[in-house]
This record gives structure tokens, C-alpha cells and sequence, in this order.
């Protein structure tokens, strides 16, 4: 775990110094599985601010929520960074107006799988050196971290934020390319019945909440095509054309932006896995176009470009 | 009256009401439990998490329904909905609460709604009390308990190898008719277990004044802060068992009139057709939620609109807890009204 004092140190700085005007970053729950983003904008208010692998939301989900010209600071991990700069590729935000404080992630717990081994009734969560402590009302439990970690974290390629303004701790070592297409190998190695049948069981418990989209800090579309009426894009009920519909041009329209992260998939309340979709898209980028999300601020996507000599048949 | 069910026996009860009914109990699905119907091969979830993720609401107001059928030169008929007579069994006392508060709003001399009406008049439900109750839930703070009985038409009370039945209406009596009656030492335990849970519930927030506090100060920073974080999604009133806004929509390609669960919390529930929006923003948009459960419901059925479930608490993406925000509210400063 990074030190929090020095993270704590760096946002004092940043807010007395007067280089952002907010930093955002977590503070703690009400309960400690469920650390909440915070928008800190004075020095004092700051002793608040908590970070542990609990933080489970992407923090660049807020950068479009706040003014374009407002000098942010944000507490980045990995996956954060990567998102921020595909949203600087998009002009979402300007780097200059930006102060990212990076943090090399160890991963981060999927509460669920805590709320699944000790209930929901938890008092204290400690993490050291991998170890989370756990009591709850009644026990006392002692996990690998690696048991409790999100799907999206055990097969992180870029565990460092690749362009922080900061590093607070030691840099950790890349992830390895070939484990982290093994899910997306998994599931492509079915048979197309069998991959329909997942899709739909998945998408099918969808209670079209919008969670997800929410969560992602790629979807800031102002409105988003499912709440589009005139023409409507897809069936607006819980049905499963208007559950599948939500499912595949979600995805789709995620096509190397997603830094697979896994905030989607966190923020449901229906447990719906949907990142194996954004994984194959993103493998079929690296394959394809050798590009992936987010490693820098200047490189659009491949689907975001439009050259004279591109090929499509469309384009002559 | 107050029956005794051994628990062995329980599976085989369940079997032999669906002669007569569908029937509903939670199962697991997922990481979760849900309300699925009963089969002979169905596996019952009672332990934790106590409440299933979809409230109970969803089998009287479903996600989606059709409403109307467009035929072809302008005509249409009505869907049908075909209920059958039904059993819902292990429903907790926080959600039946809330199935009885939707009545006020969808039972209404001259605005009933005719599919909630035939669904809830065709359903009995049976409840299991919370013996060790839920670690998020606070219903003994919004007035209501582990082992409230309002809207149920038995109440179970787990006693470790059997349950004490308490049959609260004929149909309930029904359900349970072959089974012994309790003795009056078991009615007492019973008793006891059920305000031994009911003590264990902490006070979640003080409800003295809210009512008054969230209302003078409608237009405090205090919207501002809490709702700061908040992503608006439909997490915390699709689950909230007492949210019942809905949505109706033209399929226009399927040629049905639908209706869909909505939410205050959607930017485009309150967007007005000239692209007003008098609920422009999260900060509008929570205080409605807290405002809806807190003041309004008082203000209409003089009862408080949340039944303490836990769900918006446990789910929220963002930890954002009902629970806290009021706790805050209440060192919000106010004036006593003296209102007659
Ligand atoms: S789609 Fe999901 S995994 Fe991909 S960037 Fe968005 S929230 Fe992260
Ligand atoms: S968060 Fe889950 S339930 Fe909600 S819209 Fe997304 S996939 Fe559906
Ligand atoms: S669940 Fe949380 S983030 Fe979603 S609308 Fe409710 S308060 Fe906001
Ligand atoms: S407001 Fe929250 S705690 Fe209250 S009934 Fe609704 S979901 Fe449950």
C-alpha cells in the first residue's frame, strides 16, 4: 500500500500551492467496504482523504462532470491514468488543466468477494504486504489479497500510472500480455452456442439501471443512445432485444477507449459480467492495430482517424 | 393463530401449494438470491444476504410490461395479463412494508391501477422474520422492525429446527392448516427471539424533525454536498422496494405501449419536452429521492417512505449511504413550525 501521509502531503500541497483547484480523490464510507470519491478543495479538509484497495470506482468517471477549464488534481491508479489520458485524446480535457497523482496499484477488491467469504456484516478491513484482515460483527478473517481482487486487476498489464505528475511509492512490474488474454482466449474457444448462451444470461439479468455507464469514465455522452427518442435506437424495456441491445452497443461504442478497469463491472448491481465483451475488443485492437487505450495523450484510435488513402470502400 | 413448522418439513410444504398457486421463493442466482418460481428441483435461500437483490416490488410492478396492444387501422386491445393465484414465500418484513406503502399510491379511489390491483388481490404472502437481523438494514429506525407484520399473511419466526408460524389472515391460515399449534412456552420464546432482534437493530439516525429539517432547508449547500459524488444511475431506486416511478413508451415497432421502471435519479425523468429540465442536476435530483422518502410520503400518507432495507446502502457504486446523509441532515438548523 502507498503511503498515505505522502499522498496526503502531495494534495495539501497541491491545494495550498493553489496548482489545482480540486483534488479528487476517496474518503471513507460509512461502512469500510464502501470508500466513497471525494472532491476535496481546501487543506484541511484533506486529513480526510483515505486510499485502500477498496477505492473501487475509476475517479476519471468525474473529469467531464467537472468544468473544462477547472484546474483538477486526482489521485490515478493503472487503469485511472489510462483513462484520463483517453479522455485528453479526445478532448475531453486539456493536460495542462490536470495534476495526476499517481499511485502503482496493487488491484482492487471486489467487496463482493469479501461480502461472499465473511458477510456483509464487516467492521474493519486491513491490507498489508497482500494480507486483508478482516473482522466482521462476529469473526475474524485473513485472505490472500489475490483471492479478493476484481477480475479486471488480476490481469492488469499496466499496474503503474504510465504518465502521473507524481509517482507516490515504488513502480510495480508490467503485467503479462499473454495472462491477460487468457479470459478473452476462454471465452472465445467456445462454441457459438455456448457463447450466446453466456451473453444472454448475462445481459438478460440487466435492469438497464445505467450503472455501468455511469461508472465508465468513456461514456460522457451528453445523451446516450438508449435515452434517445427520436428515432429510438433500441427497445427501452428490461426485454432481452432492449437488455442485448444495451449490452452490444455499449461495447461497441467502447472500442479502443476502454482501459479495462472494470468500474462497469463493479458498479453493477446485478453482478453482470460485461468486460469480457470490452477485452475482446480491446485484444482485437492490439492484434489488429497494434493500439491500445490510453498509453498516451496525443494518439487517436484507430476508429477515431480518417485518412484520404484509408481503404474502406465507403471512403472512395 | 400460532402454528409450529419443523423445518424438515418445510421443502415439502412448499411443494404442495403449487396445486394450487405459483409459487415464489427466493433462490439463488448469480451471487445473490431472487425471487424465482418454485420447481421441484428449486433449492430455497433463506440465510444471508437477507433480502433478495430485486425487491418483491418487481412481481407486482415487473420491469417491463406491455400495457397496450396496437392492431392494425388505429385499433388496440388491452394485454392480458394472466396472474395466476400465487404464494409468495420468505419475503422480510422491510419489503412487505413496502408492497403495503405502494398500495396507498397505486389503490386510490378513482386512480387504481388495475394490474397492481389483480396482481396483489391474487397473491398471498409469507414472510420470515429477521431472527439475526441484516447488517445494513435499519428498520426499527424508520419505525418499522425485524418482525413487522403489516401486509403479511403469515409471519415465520426461525426457532432453530422448527419455525413458529403466525397466521395473520385467513389465507394465511389456509397455507398452514395442517400444522399443530405452538404451545404457549414456544409462542413466548418466540416472543423473545423476535425482541431480541428488535434490540439489536442500532438507531441508524434520529427521525424527530427530519421531516421539518429537510424541508426548511430545501435550498442549503447541504444537497450540494452530499450528492457530490453521486453518478446518477438507478441503483438505489430500482432496488428500493418503495420507488414506483415508471415510464410508459410507445414500441412503436412491436406496436405496444409498454411501461417501464423509471427513476428520479435519470437526467431524463424530469426533461420536459422544450428541453427544460426542472430537476437540472444530481444535487435536484437526490434531494427529490431523500425528499420523496422523508417528507413527502409523511406529507401524503403520514408514513415514512423507506423501510430501512439496506439496499441503497449495500449497493450504491459510489458508497453513497442514506444513513449518513441523514445523520448530516440532522445538524441542519430548523425552526419548530407550529403549523396546526
Ligand atoms: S467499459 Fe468498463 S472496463 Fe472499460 S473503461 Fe469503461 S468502466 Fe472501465
Ligand atoms: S449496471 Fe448492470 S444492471 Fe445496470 S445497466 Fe449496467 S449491466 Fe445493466
Ligand atoms: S445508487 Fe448512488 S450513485 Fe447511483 S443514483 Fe443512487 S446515490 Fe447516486
Ligand atoms: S431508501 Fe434505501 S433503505 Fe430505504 S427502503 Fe429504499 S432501498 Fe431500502
Amino acid at each position: 500500500m502507498p503511503d498515505l501521509n505522502a499522498i496526503k502531503a502531495e494534495a495539501k500541497r497541491l491545494l495550498a500551492e493553489g496548482v489545482v483547484e480540486v483534488v479528487v480523490a476517496f474518503k471513507p464510507g460509512d461502512t469500510p467496504l464502501h470508500p466513497q470519491p471525494a472532491f476535496f478543495t481546501n487543506v484541511d479538509e484533506v486529513e480526510n482523504l483515505v486510499y485502500d484497495g477498496l477505492c473501487q470506482n475509476n475517479l476519471a468517471t468525474f473529469l467531464t462532470r467537472l468544468p473544462k477549464t477547472k484546474k483538477v488534481g486526482m489521485l490515478v491508479r493503472g487503469c485511472e491514468n489510462r483513462s484520463v489520458n483517453a479522455l485528453v485524446v479526445e478532448k475531453q480535457k486539456s493536460r495542462e488543466n490536470l495534476y495526476l497523482v499517481g499511485i502503482p496499484c496493487e488491484g482492487i477488491i471486489d467487496w463482493r468477494k469479501i461480502v461472499e467469504r465473511a458477510g456483509e456484516a464487516v467492521l474493519a478491513v486491513n491490507e498489508n504486504n497482500y494480507v486483508v484482515e478482516i473482522e466482521t460483527r462476529d469473526e475474524h478473517f485473513t485472505f490472500s489479497k489475490n483471492e479478493l481482487l476484481h477480475d479486471s486487476c488480476l490481469r492488469c498489464v499496466h499496474p503503474t500510472p504510465l504518465s502521473a505528475d507524481i509517482l507516490i511509492g515504488e513502480a510495480l512490474p508490467e503485467g503479462n500480455l499473454a495472462i491477460a488474454r487468457k479470459a478473452v482466449e476462454e471465452f472465445e474457444a467456445q462454441t457459438i452456442e455456448d457463447k450466446y448462451a453466456w451473453f444472454q444470461k448475462e445481459a438478460e439479468r440487466c435492469i438497464r439501471c445505467y450503472a455501468c455507464r455511469e461508472a465508465c469514465p468513456m461514456c460522457y455522452c451528453t445523451e446516450c443512445f438508449v435515452d434517445h427518442i427520436e428515432p429510438r435506437w433500441t427497445e427501452s424495456g428490461a426485454t432481452p432485444a432492449g437488455m442485448q441491445g444495451w449490452h452490444i452497443v455499449r461495447a461497441f461504442h467502447q472500442t479502443a477507449r476502454c482501459t479495462d478497469c472494470g468500474a462497469c463491472e463493479r458498479a453493477c448491481p446485478m453482478d453482470i459480467k460485461m468486460t469480457y465483451l470490452t477485452e475482446k475488443l480491446n485484444h482485437d485492437m492490439i492484434n489488429k492495430y497494434n493500439f491500445e487505450a490510453g498509453l498516451d495523450t496525443q494518439t487517436l484510435p484507430p476508429f477515431a482517424t480518417v485518412t484520404l488513402d484509408d481503404k474502406n470502400r465507403f471512403m472512395a | 393463530m400460532n402454528l409450529i413448522l419443523e423445518k424438515q418439513a418445510l421443502p415439502g410444504l412448499l411443494q404442495s401449494w403449487r396445486e394450487q398457486y405459483d409459487v415464489y421463493v427466493p433462490q439463488k442466482m448469480e451471487r445473490f438470491s431472487h425471487f424465482m418460481p418454485l420447481t421441484e428441483e428449486s433449492v430455497l435461500v433463506t440465510g444471508e444476504p437477507h433480502n433478495t437483490r430485486i425487491p418483491p416490488k418487481a412481481l407486482f410492478l415487473p420491469m417491463t410490461e406491455t400495457l397496450v396492444k396496437f392492431t392494425r387501422f388505429g385499433g388496440y386491445e388491452d394485454a392480458q395479463q394472466n396472474v395466476q393465484p400465487r404464494v409468495v414465500f420468505g419475503i422480510r418484513p422491510c419489503d412487505a412494508q413496502a408492497i403495503q406503502l405502494l398500495d396507498t399510491s397505486f389503490i386510490q379511489e378513482g386512480y387504481t391501477d388495475p394490474l397492481w390491483l389483480e396482481r396483489r388481490e391474487k397473491t398471498i404472502t409469507i414472510g420470515l422474520g429477521c431472527h439475526q437481523p441484516c447488517h445494513n438494514g435499519f428498520c426499527t429506525t424508520v419505525g418499522y422492525g425485524p418482525f413487522n407484520k403489516s401486509d403479511l399473511d403469515a409471519l415465520l419466526t426461525d426457532l432453530g429446527d422448527t419455525y413458529l408460524v403466525e397466521t395473520l389472515s385467513e389465507a394465511g391460515e389456509a397455507c398452514f392448516q395442517d400444522l399443530s399449534p405452538a404451545s404457549d412456552d414456544i409462542y413466548e420464546h418466540a416472543l423473545e427471539i423476535q425482541q431480541i432482534a428488535h434490540d439489536q437493530m442500532p438507531v441508524a439516525f434520529e427521525t424527530e424533525n427530519l421531516k421539518e429539517k429537510l424541508e426548511q432547508n430545501f435550498n442549503s449547500k447541504f444537497w450540494e454536498e452530499v450528492s457530490q459524488s453521486c453518478l446518477g444511475c438507478g441503483v438505489c431506486t430500482f432496488l428500493c422496494p418503495t420507488c414506483f416511478c415508471f415510464d410508459i413508451v410507445d414500441e412503436t415497432q412491436r406496436k405496444q405501449r409498454v411501461r417501464n421502471w423509471d427513476t428520479c435519479m435519470f437526467r431524463t425523468y424530469s426533461l420536459e419536452a422544450s428541453g427544460h429540465n426542472p430537476r437540472p442536476s444530481r444535487v435536484e435530483r437526490t434531494r427529490q429521492r431523500l425528499s420523496h422518502k422523508f417528507v413527502y410520503w409523511l406529507d401524503q400518507v403520514n408514513q415514512i417512505g423507506c423501510t430501512g432495507c439496506g439496499r441503497c446502502v449495500r449497493y450504491c457504486p459510489v458508497g453513497i449511504d442514506i444513513r449518513a446523509m441523514l445523520r448530516q441532515a440532522q445538524t441542519l438548523p430548523f425552526e419548530v413550525s407550529h403549523a396546526v
